[in-house]
């Protein structure tokens, strides 16, 4: 195998593993941006990943499932949201309630209308629509690894974009950071920062029920527990992305790159299967301790 | 004259407690005039001014504005109405510009959905320029100084059209020349047809600058009068209803052991382009308050926790009775008989959530121990009341010393400290926001300390509380100590004040 052959379908996979990341993070930094931490991603996409499949399988549209999906996440999200803001709830509690209401709901209605808290298959959905523009697609390795995916990697783009002029070009970006630097600044202008944080929860549930949608419906299964720790990664994509849109789409590469390495490399590295699936992890360690290290020294 | 604010038999009483914080409070304001609102806190100042910028609502009573009555039911109604607060402690987004601050909540806009920088900064500079401020709109927040983010704070007010300021305690951390500036910016606002409301309990600048003083106490207004018919004596009298006393006689000077001795410490780490701490070098003897002070920002807090032993040095070394104790532990600094009074009495100083007479042996539980390791009740009670009464604490020993107020839960610390005190004993900004009552306590148990032969480091940026009981003066200016001075009468606040801010060094070229 030539070292082209095996990097590019390496790249090119990494790509579509990392949107969900890249989705969960940027919603997530909008709420870290208001002052919390969203510890729910975890659960909100698996609640996005859940009623996606269904409502697409029931309604035979896939965009009618996702935009269900994404109602339901949004939802589940305005309730965490309304209890950790406006009753003042310990927002961990909540955030860990919210995991646990996620897995739970998600496995009682599985087993109430299909019988079964396993593997849910829909194999007459249709696949995602891919994007692939046939001159660009020629354009050597380029081509390659940015065209041919679906259409939610080239959305969560455009979202890294959009949020980008959300937070640092306009009033409510600067009303949200104000409200997470310095709450009582707000208050003394009039304005609410409540508000602003519920915004920033409901939007974490909006990408997040979008990441969700795209891990089930690419597969056109659920799986349980699918989400399979991705909001929790999403949580230190965004610290290691130096809690910038940008950063955090570089810092979702480097964890779809592991991924997808780890996934290849369990064909034919003769290393235990186990240490290579941890291999995003180990990533996630190492890149946290090296981060502090950097800033520590910055400091200095 | 005629009145241009008038608040009408305002009363506000707090859920829980039935504190009745406003009592059937009447305050009149004319137009164009510094109208001065003194009292202790507690006093009921603060409510009153958050009921006018529409924080807190009023149970009864009537607000209005030129002749007309105002509902005013959040600060953006106050903004429309032309009532501006500039807070007590600043109310800035530190990651943002000046320009940013300023338009925060009222953002000027391009294509109906993006924030115009260039617009926000060129709208802010044209009200800088009216009202002859010094600060550029483009500087963020974290790098300018405590006195130009009140500024900033006025300029808000002012981009957002107020023609009544109210200013919260405006002074408490400013330098001298910091407050002279602001009472310039206030002369130039009153000029320009504006009127201040100033709240306040330094009653040196009641005098200074105040047309008139409305003085509360307890909720009530009792009394309203022209600045130019009282002095600084009466003001206080009606404040507290007793007279206070300003002179303290500071007794002999007995003896002088070096207890403490700080030598050549320095952090490294740098904090805008110079070390947190500097080669600060200063002995602390016994019978000898040794005073401490600064602008915020210039290491006191560092020093502070230096000296008690909370952050460790990158060179230098301190000795305590000739013996090495450099960046040895709190624990180890406590059983050589450390006592200190930490900055953050509600942090660092108090359990808060704990009863009183569980915070009074924080720092010597082992003592009330019984044989079997369990805590000898009786002992401790007993303890409690002796203290609760020595200090005349104002407070139960067995309620959470949360719900104390500010000056009882610092008297409580101050026991705790004072009653094992051995040779040393840190002070840091021990008066930081209490009522003048508490204030003047507190100095004379620190004068006592003194007389008993105990050595006193008060760290403070209060100057007249420097001036008043330090016996030897330093200042710190961006690490360094730029000052080291006995006290005596030429040394006086102006001059601190010039030290505070740099602009004089003793210590320059030395090394």
């Amino acid at each position: 195998m030539s070292s082209e052959g095996f990097s590019i379908p390496i790249i090119h996979n990494s790509i579509s593993i990392m949107t969900p990341f890249l989705l969960a993070a940027i919603g997530g930094l909008m709420t870290e941006l208001s002052g919390m931490l969203n510890i729910a991603l975890e659960g909100l996409i698996l609640i996005g990943a859940f009623f996606s499949v269904i409502f697409a399988a029931a309604t035979g549209s896939l965009l009618l499932g996702i935009l269900l999906g994404i109602l339901m996440t949004i939802l589940v999200s305005w309730v965490f949201g309304a209890i950790t803001i406006y009753l003042k709830a310990n927002v961990f509690i909540t955030g860990l309630a919210t995991n646990l209401l996620a897995s739970g709901l998600t496995a009682v209605l599985s087993f109430h209308i299909f019988g079964t808290k396993g593997v849910l298959m829909f194999e007459e959905l249709p696949p995602l629509p891919s994007l692939n523009v046939p001159p660009l697609h020629k354009i050597p390795v380029l081509g390659d690894i940015f065209f041919g995916h679906n259409v939610f990697v080239y959305m969560s783009w455009i979202i890294v974009v959009i949020a980008w002029f959300a937070i640092y070009r306009t009033p409510f970006g600067f009303r949200l950071r104000g409200t997470g630097s310095n709450p009582k600044a707000m208050i003394a202008i009039g304005l609410n920062p409540q508000n602003y944080q519920m915004l920033g929860i409901l939007i974490s549930g909006f990408t997040c029920g979008l990441a969700g949608a795209v891990l089930t419906l690419n597969l056109g299964a659920y799986v349980p527990h699918i989400s399979s720790g991705r909001g929790w990664i999403a949580l230190v994509v965004i610290y290691l992305g130096g809690k910038t849109p940008f950063g955090i789409l570089g810092a979702a590469f480097v964890f779809g790159l592991a991924e997808s390495f780890s996934n290849y490399a369990q064909g034919f590295i003769d290393i235990p299967a186990d240490f290579i699936l941890a291999f995003p992890y180990i990533i996630t360690a190492a890149a946290m301790v090296i981060m502090s290290i950097v800033q520590n020294r910055n400091e200095d | 004259m005629e009145s241009y604010l008038s608040m009408k038999n305002i009363s506000k009483t707090f859920g829980v407690t039935g504190l009745k914080a406003n009592d059937n409070v009447t305050l009149d304001v004319r137009r164009g005039e510094i109208h001065a609102l003194v009292g202790e806190n507690g006093a009921g100042k603060t409510t009153l001014m958050n009921i006018l910028y529409g924080i807190m609502q009023p149970d009864s009573g009537t607000i209005s504005l030129n002749g007309k009555e105002l509902k005013i039911l959040n600060p953006i109604a106050a903004n429309k109405a032309g009532i501006g607060m500039v807070h007590q402690h600043s109310r800035l987004v530190n990651e943002f510009t000046v320009a940013q601050n300023v338009v925060l909540g009222a953002e000027p806009k391009k294509a109906a959905i993006f924030f115009d920088n260039r617009k926000a900064e060129a709208e802010v500079a044209a009200v800088i320029e009216k009202n002859r401020f010094h600060i550029s709109p483009e500087m963020k927040i974290s790098e300018i100084s405590v006195g130009q983010m009140q500024q900033v704070e006025i300029i808000k007010m002012l981009y957002r059209k107020a023609e009544l300021l109210i200013l919260d305690e405006p002074t408490s951390i400013l330098t001298e020349q910091e407050i002279q500036r602001l009472f310039d910016t206030l002369r130039e606002l009153i000029k320009r047809g504006k009127t201040v409301i100033l709240i306040t309990h330094k009653l040196s600048e009641v005098k200074d600058i105040s047309d008139r003083i409305t003085v509360m106490r307890k909720g009530r207004i009792v009394s309203v009068k022209d600045t130019a018919d009282v002095d600084e004596r009466e003001i206080s009298k009606m404040m507290v209803g007793k007279s206070v006393i300003f002179d303290f006689a500071k007794g002999e000077e007995g003896c002088r052991e070096t207890v403490l001795s700080l030598e050549k410490v320095s952090i490294r780490k740098k904090r805008q382009g110079h070390p947190i701490l500097d080669n600060i070098s200063f002995n602390a003897s016994s019978c000898e308050i040794v005073g401490i002070t600064g602008v915020a920002g210039n290491g006191l807090t560092e020093l502070e926790d230096v000296i008690a032993g909370l952050q460790k040095i990158s060179s230098g070394s301190i000795y305590h009775n000739d013996e090495d104790i450099t960046n040895i532990s709190p624990k180890a600094l406590r059983e050589r008989g450390l006592a200190y009074v930490p900055t953050d009495r509600l942090k660092r100083g108090s359990s808060l959530d704990t009863s009183v007479k569980e915070n009074l042996i924080l720092t010597s539980h082992h003592d009330f121990m019984k044989r079997c390791g369990v805590f000898d009740d009786n002992k401790i009670s007993e303890h409690s009341r002796r203290l609760i009464s020595e200090y005349k604490i104002d407070g139960h020993s067995d309620v959470p010393i949360g719900t104390l107020s500010g000056g009882n839960i610092q008297k409580v610390i101050l026991a705790r400290e004072l009653d094992n005190v051995k040779d040393f004993v840190l002070f840091s900004e021990p008066t930081w926001g209490l009522d003048v009552a508490s204030s003047e306590f507190i100095y004379e148990k620190m004068l006592e300390m003194r007389a008993r032969g105990v050595a006193v480091v008060l760290i403070s940026s209060n100057i007249d509380e420097i001036l008043t009981l330090a016996d030897t003066i330093f200042v710190m200016y961006r690490g360094r100590l730029v000052a080291g001075r006995a006290s005596g009468p030429d040394l006086t606040r102006e001059v601190i004040g010039e030290y505070m801010l740099g602009l004089k060094d003793d210590f320059r070229g030395e090394e």
